[in-house]
C-alpha cells in the first residue's frame, strides 16, 4: 500500500500574461489548465497506486478556483483533494511555497511518495519540489521519467545532460517528473460522479499553523519588469535562393 | 563582499560563473567551491577566483545539497551561484532551502546595485518580459545560470595566488544510490555547434527531424528543438534549445516551423546568423532573425537540402 501526493499547479493556459500593479502576476483573464509537467506526476501516482494499492491525494496551493483542477484531477483517478487557498497565501515564492506545502504535508501525516512537476510552465524555476523535499528532509529525485517501486524501494530514472540515472532511495521519497513521461488518463465516468460531489478539504495558513506567508515573506521580489527587446535584429524577409546566396558569400556553407 | 560559485560539475560553467561573478564585482573574494578532486583550480583561479574550498564528493545529491549547504552556511558569503543543469538546479533549490533564503532560477544577466545587492534578471512568462530581482534581507543571495549564458573569461586572474583549503563537514546520512548511468549518445554537442539546425513542434514527427539531421549533416551541424518539439516526444530533451535547455553560441542557426517564444530565443539569440522559416510572417522568430523565408518548412528544408547535395556532388 502506498500513500501517495500529487502536488499540482494551475497555470495560464497561454503565454499571453498581463502583471498586476504590484508586478506578480495576473491570472485572471486566460483560460487556467493543469500544469503539464503536474498532469505526468499525477499519471505515474495513479499507475503506482494500481500496481500497489493505497490512495492517491492532490494538493494545490492557489486562489479559490483551483478547486476545478482538483475536481478534474478526481475525475481521473484521483482519491482526495487538499487546497490551501486564502489570500493571505498569494504572492509566495518558490521557499514560502514550499514552506506552505511542508506544513500540509506534515498536518496530513506524512506520504511514502511524493510526485511534482518538474516545472511549472508559468514560472519555470522547477524549485519547489527539491525545496519541499529538503524541508521534508526526504530523498528527491528531480527530472525524472520512469520509476517503479520494488521491496518497498523506489527506483527512477533520472534524465540529464550527459545521460540518464538510475537512482534507488528508501521510501519516504519525492520525484519531479517531466512533462511527456507519463499521459494523463481521459476521466472516467465514475470518476466525473466522484468528482462532482467529492469533498475538498480546505486549508488557510492558521489550520496548518503557519503565521506568516505569502508575498510578505517571501525573500525574493520581483522589483522591475520590462519588456525585452531580446535580440531584435533588422530581419530581410527573402527567399531561400536570396538566403543561399547570402549565406555564401558569408562563407557560411560547406 | 563574499561570492561563492558551487563548482558541481567539471564543464565550464563554475567557470563562466566565476567570471561573471569578477567582472561585476571587482572587489569581492570569490570562493570556488568544488567537490572533485579533479576540478581546475588553476583555471578557476584564471577566470577570477581568490580562493577554492574543496568538500569532497558524496554520492547522494541529497546529502551533497547538505554538505554544500553547511559549507555555504560556514563560508557566510553575500551571494551564492550555481550553474543550472539538472544537477545544479536541484542542489540550488535543496540549499536555498536548508538555508532559508531566496533563489532566482535561470538568471539571464547579475549586476550588483548602488546597496551592494545581486540583482537578478530572468525572462518571465513566455511573452517578452523580463524581471528583475532582489533578495533583500535574507543571505545568502542565490542565483542558478544556465550553462552557456556568460562566456568563460580566463584572463581575470587576481593578482595574489589562490587561496587553497579543504572544508571538513559534518557526517550525512547517504539514501540515494546510484545504481547506473546510461550516458547520452551524441555525435555532435550542441552546446559547441557552429551551425545549429533547430526545429519547433510543427516539424510533427520524429520522422520529420529526421530530415533536420540530414541537412544538419550536410552543414556539419548538430539539431536542436523548441520545448514544445521535445514535449510532443519528437526528439530527446538532449536536443532542447532556450530557457529550461541549452545556450547556443552558433556561427549559423536554421529555424524550421519555431514561432519564436522567448523561453526559446533566449537560448538562440547570440547566435552570429540567424535563418526562421515559418508561414506566419508575423511570427516572433523573425525579430530575432537576420534572414526570414516565409514558406513551409518542409518545403524549404527539401529544397536546401537537395541543393547542398548537388553542390555536394559538383565539388
Amino acid at each position: 500500500m502506498l500513500n501517495i501526493l500529487v502536488c499540482l499547479k494551475q497555470v495560464p493556459d497561454t503565454t499571453e500574461v498581463k502583471l498586476s500593479s504590484s508586478l506578480t502576476l495576473q491570472r485572471d483573464f486566460v483560460a487556467q489548465v493543469m500544469n503539464p509537467a503536474d498532469e505526468s506526476a499525477l499519471e505515474l501516482g495513479l499507475k503506482l497506486r494500481d500496481q500497489h494499492g493505497g490512495k492517491v491525494t492532490v494538493i494545490t496551493m492557489g486562489p479559490a478556483r483551483t478547486e476545478t483542477m482538483l475536481r478534474e484531477a478526481i475525475s481521473r483517478g484521483a482519491d482526495e483533494a487538499v487546497q490551501l487557498t486564502d489570500s493571505a497565501f498569494a504572492g509566495a515564492d518558490t521557499l514560502v511555497t514550499a514552506q506552505c506545502l511542508k506544513a500540509a504535508v506534515t498536518h496530513l501525516g506524512g506520504f511514502d511518495v511524493i510526485l511534482c512537476g518538474r516545472r511549472a510552465v508559468d514560472g519555470e524555476t522547477g524549485q519547489v519540489g527539491p525545496m519541499l523535499a529538503a524541508m521534508l528532509d526526504i530523498p528527491c529525485i528531480a527530472n525524472m521519467t520512469e520509476a517503479k517501486v520494488e521491496d518497498g524501494k523506489m527506483q527512477a530514472l533520472q534524465l540529464t545532460e550527459d545521460g540518464v540515472n538510475t537512482w534507488q532511495t528508501p521510501l519516504p521519497v519525492l520525484l519531479t517528473l517531466c512533462e511527456w513521461s507519463h499521459r494523463l488518463r481521459l476521466p472516467t465516468l465514475m470518476g466525473l460522479k466522484k468528482a462532482r460531489s467529492a469533498k475538498v478539504q480546505l486549508f488557510k495558513p492558521a489550520d496548518l499553523g503557519i503565521t506568516s506567508c505569502g508575498l510578505k515573506a517571501s525573500p525574493t521580489r520581483v522589483t522591475k519588469v520590462s519588456s525585452s527587446p531580446v535580440g531584435v535584429r533588422p530581419c530581410k524577409k527573402i527567399s531561400l535562393d536570396e538566403v543561399i546566396k547570402a549565406l555564401e558569400e558569408g562563407g557560411m556553407l560547406p | 563582499m563574499k561570492i561563492v560559485v558551487v563548482c558541481e560539475n567539471l564543464g565550464n560553467s563554475p567557470l563562466e560563473l566565476i567570471g561573471k561573478a569578477r567582472a561585476i564585482a571587482p572587489q569581492a573574494h570569490i570562493i570556488a567551491l568544488y567537490e572533485s578532486e579533479k576540478a581546475p583550480l588553476e583555471k578557476y583561479h584564471a577566470c577570477g577566483a581568490n580562493e577554492a574550498i574543496g568538500i569532497g564528493a558524496c554520492g547522494d545529491d541529497c546529502a551533497q545539497g547538505n554538505r554544500i549547504a553547511e559549507a555555504i552556511k560556514k563560508i557566510a558569503p553575500d551571494s551564492a551561484l550555481f550553474p543550472a543543469t539538472v544537477r545544479g538546479r536541484f542542489l540550488s533549490g535543496w540549499v536555498a532551502a536548508e538555508l532559508e533564503t531566496g533563489l532566482t532560477a535561470d538568471c539571464t544577466e547579475l549586476m550588483i546595485t548602488e546597496d551592494g545587492l545581486l540583482k537578478q534578471v530572468r525572462p518571465a512568462f513566455g511573452g517578452n518580459l523580463t524581471a528583475e530581482i532582489l533578495c533583500k534581507e535574507k543571505r545568502p543571495q542565490m542565483a542558478s545560470v544556465r550553462p552557456g549564458v556568460f562566456t568563460v573569461n580566463a584572463d581575470q586572474a587576481p593578482e595574489k595566488p589562490l587561496e587553497k583549503s579543504l572544508l571538513s563537514l559534518s557526517p550525512v546520512l547517504e539514501r540515494m544510490e546510484k545504481i547506473a548511468f546510461q550516458p547520452v549518445e551524441n555525435d555532435v554537442s550542441l552546446q559547441s555547434a557552429k551551425v545549429v539546425i533547430a526545429g519547433g513542434k510543427a516539424i510533427g514527427s520524429k520522422k520529420g527531424f529526421e530530415k533536420l539531421f540530414e541537412l544538419a549533416h550536410l552543414l556539419g551541424g548538430a539539431v536542436g528543438a523548441t520545448r514544445s518539439a521535445v514535449d510532443a516526444g519528437y526528439i530527446p530533451y538532449a536536443h532542447q534549445i532556450g530557457q529550461t535547455g541549452v545556450t547556443i553560441h552558433p556561427e549559423l542557426y536554421i529555424g524550421f516551423g519555431i514561432s519564436g517564444l522567448v523561453q526559446h530565443t533566449v537560448g538562440m539569440n547570440s547566435a552570429d546568423v540567424v535563418v526562421a522559416v515559418n508561414t506566419d510572417r508575423n511570427a516572433p522568430i523573425f525579430s530575432c532573425a537576420d534572414y526570414g523565408i516565409i514558406a513551409d518548412w518542409e518545403i524549404t528544408i527539401d529544397a536546401l537540402i537537395q541543393y547542398l547535395k548537388e553542390r555536394k556532388n559538383a565539388k
